[in-house]
């Protein structure tokens, strides 16, 4: 993991990775690898963005407890995706050290590459993206 | 001082072959490339870090720190760019150059490419002009090229061909249940289609084993060797006679010139043990085959006593009429399953509209894609009204990855001599070398053709039973990339050319540019083989009349 952010963070963010990429038949962001994913490029080409992230995962906590008075884990799933729409849409009501639209758009991007890209990369354990979408046969 | 015949800058596709056919004559050569020389397990496939989908770096160069380029916007805003960000317009820099990790689509450009400016007339604030030279003087050199490095077609493509023996050297590639999709939809349209030429081993050619169809082509190192570019052709070829040396990790610094402003040779730096070593060398002529980028910045760069502008600069022209190719396409979602994961996945083309479009100027080819990653496809191939997260954007990934047919091609582009190469009076790359700038855009009139072929290809994929269809259109900018060209024109005349049509720089008669950036106009087509034929033909050139 990530040792820049801290336990809270950390959960805030597999929290809202597995709401970008929900389990289905085919897992969810975090159990295919999208954490060791960040985790490798958290130390380095995101090296840069780390602290980004830090706030940006502090300020969706607090928007949550300011809007539902729970964090973010601990709201249902249509709480959360409905949470997340505003958040893309920069629809906040507390005051964010960061444009909640543009860390958001970076959490999709990272997320999804993490999902769907190579797994040399550290994420897409097992190559699961690529049997679900296709791309290789599937097993 | 080392001494050669010719010194040539930089071993990619041009390069490569002028190499290979100087050698072979019996030439004293020397091959200079800033890059390494790049085994198959050095190109990782990492589909983030490729030359098709490069977001945080490149897998067969340059490095992306220490070989900045500086952006000016149509805003008047300055950027300086890394090579793997938008607006550098890279390609690799290795042994091989864009051939070692191409898609090797192996087009010859059509008669009519040649003579844009007579069959459609100079658009206003364009530079749009004729080549010096015809399709037929440039056949003979498409001939070899595709003889000697390999290439895989269906004889359609082989324009105006009546000789019984003209054929490609290798049969095309296998179609595939998009192909059959895309002919439906053409047939029904009326338009033909073939199989795009490919310079891909489909069966064994050349000593080397053909095509294993992995899903891993553009963008990547081919794992049995089977695409066909200078690195595993004429470079080898060049070599093995014994008279070429290749140095890599070399990058020229200038161009020298005697007292009399006569070209004598060239320096050029070479990293060693993490420290750079200056070298100089002398030859009777030197080529500069550097991609139409970095050949302008080394004919700017080379400015002397004699020629304060840059070498061939006498006319202001070098570094003008920058491009590459717009690239228009469409995407559109089918009921049946149209992929089976047999690569390349360049299966179906048309040159219905690379001609004869009322009221437009060229047109382009249209084909379809390379398979895609599905990160790539994330990036690349979703509908505009899908939302990007969540259930309903797995779901689509999940069940449209192998219903999406995608068709796209280059667009000729109306040049503009304001898209341009120049010097930046402050930026330097790593080893002191004033760096590029680019600025400008390309011509109006190219967008007008990017939206008619749009159109065509919605058109296309609507006919081969896609029920959602969607495409982007693209505003004015500057076009170059990996298809870039244009920027030392060959023509008869000095004062709105930079060579002669053997790419002999004017008012030199020892140096010489072979590269795309002799190209006078850019076809609607992928511009390799071009390249490649005009380094044939030239290097021949050379060859015969300086021995």
């Amino acid at each position: 993991m990530p040792v820049q952010l801290t336990n809270l963070q950390q959960a805030t963010l597999q929290a809202v990775v597995n709401r970008l990429i929900p389990v289905d038949e085919y897992p969810n962001a975090w159990d295919a690898g999208v954490g060791e994913y960040l985790a490798r490029h958290f130390e380095g080409d995101l090296k840069h963005l780390v602290e980004a992230y830090a706030n940006g995962l502090d300020a969706l906590e607090q928007e949550a407890k300011a809007r539902y008075g729970n964090g973010f884990g601990e709201l249902t799933a249509p709480q959360q995706d409905a949470f997340l729409q505003d958040v893309e849409q920069g629809a906040v009501v507390t005051v964010w050290p960061i444009a909640p639209g543009k860390f958001f758009r970076l959490l999709v991007e990272h997320t999804m590459q993490g999902y769907y890209g190579a797994p040399l990369n550290g994420g897409n354990r097992d190559a699961v993206s690529w049997q679900m979408t296709g791309f290789e046969s599937r097993r | 001082m080392q001494q050669y015949d010719a010194i040539i800058v930089g071993a990619g596709a041009a390069g490569g072959i002028v190499a290979g056919v100087l050698a072979e004559a019996g030439w004293h050569v020397l091959l200079l490339e800033r890059g390494p020389s790049l085994r198959f397990e050095d190109v990782p496939r990492d589909d983030i870090r490729s030359q098709r989908l490069s977001l945080y770096g490149h897998n067969a160069g340059p490095e992306i720190e220490g070989n900045p380029r500086v952006v000016v916007e149509p805003n008047g805003n300055e950027r300086v760019v890394r090579p793997h960000e938008g607006g550098y317009h890279n390609n690799a820099a290795c042994v091989g150059g864009g051939t070692r990790v191409y898609g090797a689509q192996a087009w010859r450009f059509m008669p009519q490419d040649f003579q844009m400016a007579s069959l459609y007339g100079v658009p206003e604030g364009s530079s749009l002009a004729d080549w010096p030279i015809t399709y037929e003087d440039l056949k003979p050199y498409y001939e070899r090229a595709e003889r000697e490095l390999g290439v895989a077609g269906q004889n359609d493509t082989l324009w105006g061909e009546t000789a019984p023996d003209a054929a490609y050297p290798m049969p095309p590639v296998v179609p595939g249940p998009q192909t059959q999709a895309l002919k439906r939809g053409a047939q029904q349209l009326g338009w033909r289609t073939f199989a795009a030429p490919l310079l891909i081993n489909t069966v064994p050619y050349g000593g080397r084993a053909a095509c294993i169809a992995c899903k891993w082509c553009v963008g990547y190192a081919c794992p049995t060797d089977a695409k066909n570019g200078t690195h595993n052709t004429l470079i080898p070829l060049a070599l093995a006679t014994g008279h070429c040396q290749m140095v890599t990790g070399a990058m020229t610094e200038r161009i020298e010139t005697d007292a009399r402003g006569k070209v004598c040779g060239v320096s050029y730096f070479v990293e060693e043990n993490g420290s750079a070593r200056h070298e100089s060398a002398r030859a009777k002529v030197v080529i500069v085959s550097s991609g139409a980028i970095e050949s302008a910045r080394l004919l700017l760069n080379s400015h002397s006593a004699q020629h304060p502008h840059g070498l061939g600069n006498e006319s202001d022209q070098v570094g003008r009429h920058l491009q590459g190719h717009y690239y228009p396409g469409a995407s559109g979602l089918t009921e049946e399953n149209v992929y089976n994961g047999v690569g390349p996945g360049v299966t179906c083309a048309t040159n219905q509209f690379n001609h004869g479009n009322s009221g437009i100027i060229g047109g382009g080819m249209l084909c379809d894609d390379f398979i895609k990653p599905p990160i790539d496809f994330w990036y690349t191939s979703l509908p505009p009204d899908l939302p990007r997260w969540g259930a309903a954007n797995k779901q689509y990934m999940r069940e449209n990855y192998t219903r999406l047919l995608h068709v796209k091609g280059p667009v000729q582009e109306i040049p503009s001599p304001h898209g341009r190469v120049t010097i930046d009076p402050q930026v330097r790359d790593k080893w002191g070398i004033p760096v590029v700038r680019l600025s400008g855009t390309t011509h109006q009139a190219t967008v007008a053709t990017s939206e008619f072929m749009r159109h065509r290809a919605e058109e296309w994929l609507r006919a081969s039973g896609c029920y959602k269809v969607w495409s982007q259109p693209r505003g004015i900018g500057l076009s170059g990339g990996q298809h870039q060209a244009g920027t030392c024109r060959m023509g008869h005349d000095p004062q709105t050319s930079v060579t002669d049509q053997c790419g002999r720089v004017h008012a030199h008669d020892n140096l010489f540019v072979i590269d795309g950036s002799l190209h006078v106009t850019n076809g609607g087509f992928n511009p390799v083989l071009t390249i490649m034929a005009l380094a044939f033909r030239s290097a021949e050139h050379i060859a015969k009349n300086f021995n």
